[in-house]
C-alpha cells in the first residue's frame, strides 16, 4: 500500500516538473500553430483558431461557452492564448492582471445582424433604418458613447425599448456577455449592439425584446424563428451566409486577437 | 427491533470536518490569511456582490430557480402517478396494451435521452413558434415531463412495495380494482415514496441549472453573468455552488425529518 502511494507521488511529481518546463516566449501569432489555444464556442475567433492548427485542432483547440471561461484557463496555464475580438479582449487586459494583447492582429472582421434565410423584408427594414441612423450621427453616438472602455454611467433603463409599440414585438437573440456590444446588467442589458437594435425597434415602430442565450444557440434560434434577428457581434463569413441572410456591417474591420499571459509574450 | 435508527450522522459530519480541515489549509498555504490577500478578497467581494446591487441578479436567479424545479416537480409527481398507475394496473389485471405500451415508451424515450437535449428540442423544436410564452414554462415543462418518467419509477416501485395482500383483500371486500388502489393501496405507497420525491426535487433544483442554455436567468447562469460583467471568474460561481449547496442541506434535512415523523408508530 505504502509503495503504491509513493510511486503514485513519484508520478505526480514527475508529471509536475514536465509541465512546468521552462517553454520560449511568444512573439508573433505564428507561434501559435503548434500551441494550446481556445475560443468562445462558435465565434469567429474557434474559426481562426481552426484554420491556424490544422489537423492538430483536435488535440490543441478548447472551446469555451463563456469568454471568462477561456481567460480563467489562460491565466492557469492551461492554454497559450485566447483568440477573441479586439474590444473585449481590451477590457479583459485593462480589468484581468497579467494578460496582454499580441500587437499583430490575426484577422480583420466586418458584423452584421443575422436573420432567418429568406426574411428578406425585415433585412431591407433594418438595412433602411441602420443606413438613417449612419447618415443621421446615430451610430456614431452609440459607439463614442463605450469606445473609451468606461460605461459603468451607462444604465439599463435609459435605453428606450419602445414598450407597448403598435408593431407588436421585435425579438432579437443575443450573447450578453460581451461588453461593450451586450451586457446584462442587473435585470436589464446595455452595449452597442443593444442600443443599435433598440434605435432600430423605434424606427420600424416595434417593441424591442432581448433574448439573452448562449452564442452557439443563437443561429438555431434565428433559424427556428424564436427570434426575428441575431445581434452578437457576429462576423459575416461565407459559410454563415449559406445558412442565414446578413443585414449590411455596421462594424468594419474589428480586430480578432490572441490574448496570451503577460510574462509569456516578448513584444 | 433497535430502539433508534443509525442515520451515519456521526461519520458524515466527521468527514466533513476533514474536509473543512483540508480547505483550510489549502487556503492558509495559498497566502489567504494575508492582509494584502483579505483586502483583495474584500474588494473583489465588494465588486461582485455589493456594487450596483449586484447580489439582486443572484435573488433574482434563486428565485427564478425555485420556480422552476417547484413547477416542474407538480408536473412530475402528477405525470409519473398516471404513468405509474397504468403500468401497475396493466400487470395487475386491467390490460390496456396501448397504454401500457405508450407509458412505457414514454418511460424509455425520456429517461435515454440527456434533459439538456430535451430541454433544446422543446424550445427550439416543438415551441420554436411560441415567443410571447415566457421561456421559463417551457423549462418547467421539460423538466417536469422528465422528471415524470423517473418519478413514475419511484412510485411503481412504491406501490409494488405494497404486499400482494392488501389488494387481494380490498378486492374480496368487494371495492373495484380502481377503488383499491385509490383508497387502499396509494394511501400506503406515497407513504413509503414521499421522501424519495423529496430526494428527486433536491435533483431538479441542480438539474434547472442547464436552464441557462435557452436563455434563463436561473442560479447558475446569474453567476455567469455577474462572471461576464466583473471579469472575475471564481467567486461568482463558488457564490453559486454555496447558494445551492446550502438549499440542498436544508432540504435533506427536511426529508431526514419526514422520513422520522412518517414512520412514526412503524417502530416495533
Amino acid at each position: 500500500m505504502l509503495k503504491k502511494i509513493f510511486a503514485l507521488l513519484f508520478v505526480l511529481a514527475l508529471s509536475a516538473g514536465v509541465c512546468s518546463a521552462d517553454e520560449a516566449k511568444l512573439k508573433s501569432p505564428s507561434q501559435l500553430k503548434t500551441e494550446k489555444l481556445a475560443a468562445q464556442r462558435g465565434t469567429v475567433g474557434q474559426f481562426i483558431a481552426e484554420d491556424l492548427l490544422g489537423d492538430k485542432k483536435g488535440q490543441l483547440l478548447t472551446t469555451y461557452e463563456k469568454y471568462v471561461d477561456a481567460i480563467a484557463a489562460l491565466k492557469q496555464g492551461k492554454l497559450r492564448a485566447v483568440i477573441m475580438d479586439e474590444m473585449p479582449a481590451k477590457r479583459f487586459v485593462n480589468e484581468v492582471e497579467g494578460l496582454a494583447i499580441m500587437d499583430e492582429a490575426l484577422s480583420e472582421e466586418n458584423y452584421a445582424i443575422g436573420f432567418r434565410k429568406g426574411n428578406t423584408e425585415l433585412v431591407s427594414q433594418v438595412n433602411k433604418a441602420l443606413s438613417e441612423m449612419k447618415a443621421d450621427g446615430t451610430m456614431d453616438k452609440i459607439f463614442a458613447k463605450y469606445l473609451d472602455g468606461d460605461y459603468s454611467s451607462v444604465k439599463p433603463e435609459d435605453i428606450d425599448f419602445n414598450k407597448g409599440a403598435k408593431g407588436g414585438k421585435l425579438f432579437v437573440g443575443t450573447e450578453a456577455g460581451f461588453a461593450p456590444y451586450e451586457l446584462r446588467v442587473g435585470s436589464g442589458f446595455i452595449g452597442i449592439d443593444v442600443e443599435m437594435c433598440a434605435n432600430i425597434a423605434k424606427k420600424l415602430d416595434r417593441e424591442l425584446v432581448i433574448e439573452n442565450m448562449n452564442f452557439d444557440a443563437l443561429p438555431m434560434a434565428v433559424s427556428t424563428n424564436k427570434v426575428d434577428m441575431i445581434c452578437a457581434g457576429i462576423t459575416v463569413t461565407d459559410e454563415r451566409k449559406e445558412n442565414m441572410d446578413f443585414s449590411d456591417n455596421y462594424v468594419i474591420g474589428a480586430k480578432q486577437v490572441a490574448v496570451v499571459r503577460a510574462d509569456d509574450y516578448e513584444k | 427491533m433497535k430502539s433508534k435508527r443509525y442515520d451515519g450522522a456521526g461519520r458524515g459530519d466527521f468527514l466533513l470536518w476533514i474536509v473543512g480541515a483540508f480547505l483550510l489549509y489549502l487556503l492558509w498555504e495559498s497566502g489567504f490569511f494575508t492582509a494584502a490577500a483579505w483586502s483583495d478578497f474584500n474588494r473583489r467581494f465588494y465588486q461582485n456582490f455589493i456594487k450596483d446591487n449586484r447580489y439582486m441578479m443572484l435573488v433574482d436567479g434563486l428565485k427564478s430557480t425555485i420556480f422552476m424545479t417547484s413547477g416542474a416537480t407538480i408536473i412530475g409527481v402528477l405525470v409519473g402517478l398516471i404513468l405509474s398507475v397504468i403500468r401497475v394496473a396493466y400487470k395487475g389485471g386491467i390490460h390496456i396494451p396501448i397504454l401500457n405500451k405508450l407509458a412505457e415508451t414514454y418511460i424509455t424515450v425520456l429517461r435515454g435521452t440527456p434533459a439538456m437535449v430535451q430541454l433544446l428540442i422543446w424550445n427550439f423544436t416543438i415551441f420554436a413558434s411560441a415567443r410571447d410564452l415566457n421561456t421559463q414554462y417551457i423549462a418547467i415543462l421539460a423538466f417536469g415531463l422528465n422528471s415524470g418518467a423517473y418519478v413514475a419509477e419511484i412510485f411503481r416501485g412504491g406501490i409494488e412495495s405494497i404486499d400482494a395482500g392488501q389488494m387481494e383483500a380490498a378486492r374480496s371486500l368487494g371495492l373495484t380494482y380502481g377503488s383499491s388502489m385509490r383508497y387502499v393501496i396509494l394511501p400506503q405507497a406515497l407513504r413509503n415514496v414521499v421522501p424519495m420525491l423529496f430526494n428527486e426535487f433536491i435533483a431538479l433544483l441542480k438539474e434547472t441549472s442547464i436552464a441557462g442554455y435557452i436563455g434563463i436567468d436561473d442560479l447558475t447562469r446569474a453567476g455567469q453573468n455577474i462572471q461576464a460583467l466583473t471579469l472575475e471568474h471564481s467567486q461568482p460561481l463558488v457564490m453559486v455552488a454555496i447558494i445551492y449547496l446550502i438549499m440542498v442541506m436544508v432540504l435533506s434535512k427536511l426529508v431526514k425529518k419526514l422520513e422520522q415523523w412518517l414512520s412514526r408508530g412503524r417502530r416495533g
